[in-house]
């Protein structure tokens, strides 16, 4: 057929907001309230704005070599040797991700959901099921990030419009409480925030399949602010829920928010579980294309075809992986600083060298 | 006849021309035509055409002479509607597609036929309009049907399996009805119908699960019933692949979900009950599930008969010997009649399938053991095409910011839907100025 396997621009938003939006909506609150208080807002604002550039790095990168994806076309701009180690990093980064992101999540639902059932179990069976959507082509995960949009709009909007007769506004304030001073700590923080906005490394790949590719900055610029939108709304309502002490005390700020919300008179009166539920869907979204990107790098380094001989292979390696912290704390912490030390050079650093140097060539194939 | 009249007894003409004088001037037959080789001939004869073989001429003289007994065009049992048309198709190729040609007077309807099976030379018909159809699918569609070989094809759905992009998918990827008017209206969408002779469900590509929830009727009745219908049709889907799953993980893992007094009732009307709420709903779906085959096997009074004895008294006497709790009754109940509410059987027979699996993904591991199972039927569907569209359209992408979600989830008036739908990528693409 003639439409195979392509992307339109609303799919492409879509892929990059579900892909985003997972674990890091949990924790988003508590590490703005802890880095600056009531202005954590600002953090997460300037950690999006952040991304921005990077985006348009990448759009820009793509958009020179159409039709083909980063890992592929790589090893042109840099040799094929050298990329492979590029790639490899790329690999490490997103298994690590990939098992964090996967741990934290069988964290949240043994804790609201199955309090008897082993991680191990909820581990193997999510990656299990991410697996399926991961053998396919990228066309199915933006189908699907499309199908999962709604249902994150929902979540959120619920989250804000149930939250409100419990929550005192007064607790957001006093606003504007920074000074210059906190320059450095503002900048340092918005560093941490901007991982919670890793995940549109997807793009990477899902820019190949877009036609308009002219386009393609705006919808995922605007995909990124949505996701700011987001985590903004989290924000402020959890912050009015708790005030500032207790938020910086919470791991999940908005997973207890959800817990104290209450609907007296109706039919379902505990919307964590339900909530919680849905998130499955939005943690799949997330998962899923990084088990595709996965399966792809790796097609890539050993020069396959198909991509879908190596999605299960690798779900043994991330479910060790997932089982090496001892606890929640501990893999904050590996999270923190895999996404300091490698994702600065996976989500910023890499594609920026990248896009210069095939710039650099550009020019030079055109002056000769 | 006013040529036979004509003929101008010169013997000159005959000799020179006999088979021309013939077929032109002496038949008074409406179809006639010429073939060259024995096997056209021979094939022409087993359709039950007539051959005139005439002495010293190369070739043979078909004339039609079709016969065969014909049921009488009636209203189809299985997709009745309120207000419409009552004529159904029958199972007579010819007969359908003049039902067809009725309600669209356009040059541009084309019927291209082929012959498929090897034995059995069953007449498909390709149906489509010209200039709104795509040649993409109507390439596709040659292709496919050229590509089959097999010897007979009984019935549509055999041709269906052929010619579908998923083979192993309990979800149909084309369309069947027996109503012309869908036919027609599906067509004036830029769609493809085949319609094989010997049987009166025609096959309309492609589908999407927005045109498998559309029914005829929506368009007969006013655009807000008509909206709220739809809907209401797709929580009936929701609810009949959701709510035994849903009920087993609220009993038995998350009765924390349900408000405190609901949840101690659920539990106070299971207290006798001996199974896990699992078993519970298989016993009662399963009951479901033999009532239903009992029904079809056994249709008119009896059938009925089997339905109210079924439904009414083994539920009562379940819930009096304590094996089953009321409330499990109810929620097999609705989901049997959610089922029937939705306008293609096929689907509601694949959301049954789904159904048993998500209630075994419930018994194992909860509410999230469902949303799993949820995942997993909602990667098969994203995976799925029909004839190279996206199955779940518009919901997942294709149309869906360029006005397909007025005539799926909701109904918008007639007025108001200027554009032919975008799924089908029409070649014309206004349907009024």
């Amino acid at each position: 057929m003639d439409r195979k396997n392509n992307i339109s621009l609303n799919q492409l938003e879509a892929l990059i907001i579900t892909s985003v939006i997972g674990v890091g909506v949990l924790t988003v609150p508590s590490v703005a309230a802890n880095i600056l208080g009531n202005d954590g807002w600002l953090v997460i604002l300037l950690g999006g704005l952040l991304a921005i550039p990077f985006i348009y790095i990448m759009n820009r990168l793509n958009r020179l070599y159409p039709g083909r994806i980063f890992y592929d076309f790589g090893k042109d701009i840099i040799g094929p040797y050298l990329f492979n180690v590029i790639n490899f990093i790329y690999l490490c980064f997103v298994l690590i991700i990939v098992a964090f992101t996967v741990r934290v999540f069988a964290e949240a639902i043994k804790v609201f959901l199955l309090n008897d059932t082993p991680i191990e179990v909820i581990i193997i069976t999510m990656l299990f099921t991410c697996c399926y959507i991961a053998r396919g082509n990228v066309e199915s995960l933006a189908r699907m990030a499309v199908l999962i949009l709604p249902i994150i709009v929902i979540i959120t909007v619920l989250f804000a419009m149930l939250a409100v007769p419990a929550i005192d506004f007064t607790n957001i304030l006093p606003l504007f409480r920074f000074n210059f001073g906190d320059l450095k700590n503002i900048f340092k923080g918005a560093g941490i925030v901007f991982f919670s906005y890793s995940g549109y490394e997807i793009m990477l790949i899902a820019m190949a399949y877009v036609n308009e590719g002219k386009k393609s900055v705006r919808y995922s610029i605007r995909a990124i602010s949505y996701v700011i939108i987001i985590y903004l709304i989290m924000f402020f309502v959890t912050l009015a829920e708790f005030g500032v002490y207790e938020l910086k005390r919470e791991i999940w700020p908005s997973l207890s928010l959800m817990r104290e919300i209450e609907l007296p008179g109706f039919f379902i009166e505990n919307v964590d579980g339900l909530i919680l539920s849905a998130w499955v869907l939005v943690v799949f979204a997330t998962i899923g294309p990084y088990l595709y990107t996965l399966s792809v790098i790796l097609s890539k380094m050993f020069n396959t075809k198909k991509h879908n001989l190596f999605v299960l292979p690798i779900v043994p390696i991330i479910f060790v992986l997932a089982l090496i912290p001892q606890n929640l704390i501990e893999v904050y912490t590996y999270m923190e600083f895999v996404s300091k030390y490698l994702g600065i050079f996976v989500v910023a650093i890499f594609p920026t060298i990248l896009y210069i140097i095939a710039l650099i060539k550009r020019r030079r194939e055109k002056c000769t | 006849m006013i040529g036979v009249r004509e003929v101008e007894p010169t013997p000159l003409i005959v000799k020179k021309d006999i088979l021309q004088a013939i077929t032109t001037r002496s038949l008074p037959n409406a179809e006639v035509s010429e073939s060259e080789t024995i096997k056209e001939t021979i094939d022409a004869i087993l359709s039950g055409d007539t051959a005139l073989l005439i002495d010293g001429c190369d070739s043979a003289i078909i004339i039609s002479s079709r016969g065969w007994p014909t049921r009488g065009i009636e209203e189809s049992s299985s997709e009745t509607a309120y207000r419409g048309p009552r004529d159904g198709f029958n199972e007579t190729l010819k007969f359908n597609i003049s039902l067809i040609r009725r309600r669209i007077k356009d040059p541009k309807l084309k019927v291209k036929m082929h012959k498929i099976g090897v034995r059995s030379k069953t007449d498909v018909a390709v149906m489509y309009i010209e200039d709104i159809a795509n040649d993409m699918f109507l390439r596709e569609v040659n292709k496919r049907l050229d590509n089959i070989d097999v010897d007979a094809i009984i019935e549509s759905s055999i041709l269906e399996e052929f010619i579908q992009d998923d083979p192993y998918s309990p979800f149909p990827q084309i369309e069947n009805t027996e109503r012309p008017d869908a036919v027609a209206a599906s067509l004036y969408e830029g769609r493809i119908a085949l319609i094989v002779d010997n049987t009166p469900s025609v096959l309309i590509a492609p589908a999407t699960i927005g045109t498998l929830m559309q029914s005829t009727e929506d368009y007969y009745s006013r655009w807000p019933i008509a909206t709220i219908v739809r809907i209401i049709r797709y929580m009936a889907a929701f609810v009949a692949v959701l709510s035994p799953a849903l009920f087993i993980s609220v009993t038995s893992f998350n009765p924390g979900v349900l408000p405190t007094r609901l949840a101690f009732y659920v539990a106070g009307t299971r207290v006798n009950v001996p199974f896990p709420s699992v078993i519970e709903a298989f016993l009662m779906e399963l009951t479901i599930e033999f009532l239903r085959e009992a029904g079809t096997r056994i249709s008119g009074p009896i059938g009925t008969t089997i339905g109210i004895v079924g439904g009414l008294i083994i539920g009562q006497a379940a819930v009096e010997a304590g094996i089953v709790s009321p409330l499990m009754i109810i929620v097999v109940a609705v989901t049997a009649i959610a089922t029937f509410a939705l306008p293609s059987y096929e689907v509601s027979a694949a959301l049954r399938t789904y159904r048993f699996i998500l209630m075994i993904f419930a018994a194992v591991l909860g509410i999230y053991g469902v949303m799993l199972g949820v995942i997993i039927m909602a990667t098969h569907i994203v995976n799925l095409n029909s004839f190279g569209i996206p199955f779940a359209s518009p919901y997942s992408g294709l149309g869906l910011t360029d006005g397909d979600i007025k005539d799926t989830l909701i109904k918008v008036p007639i007025r108001n839907l200027k554009y032919r739908p975008k799924f089908t990528f029409p070649r014309d693409k206004r349907r009024m100025k």
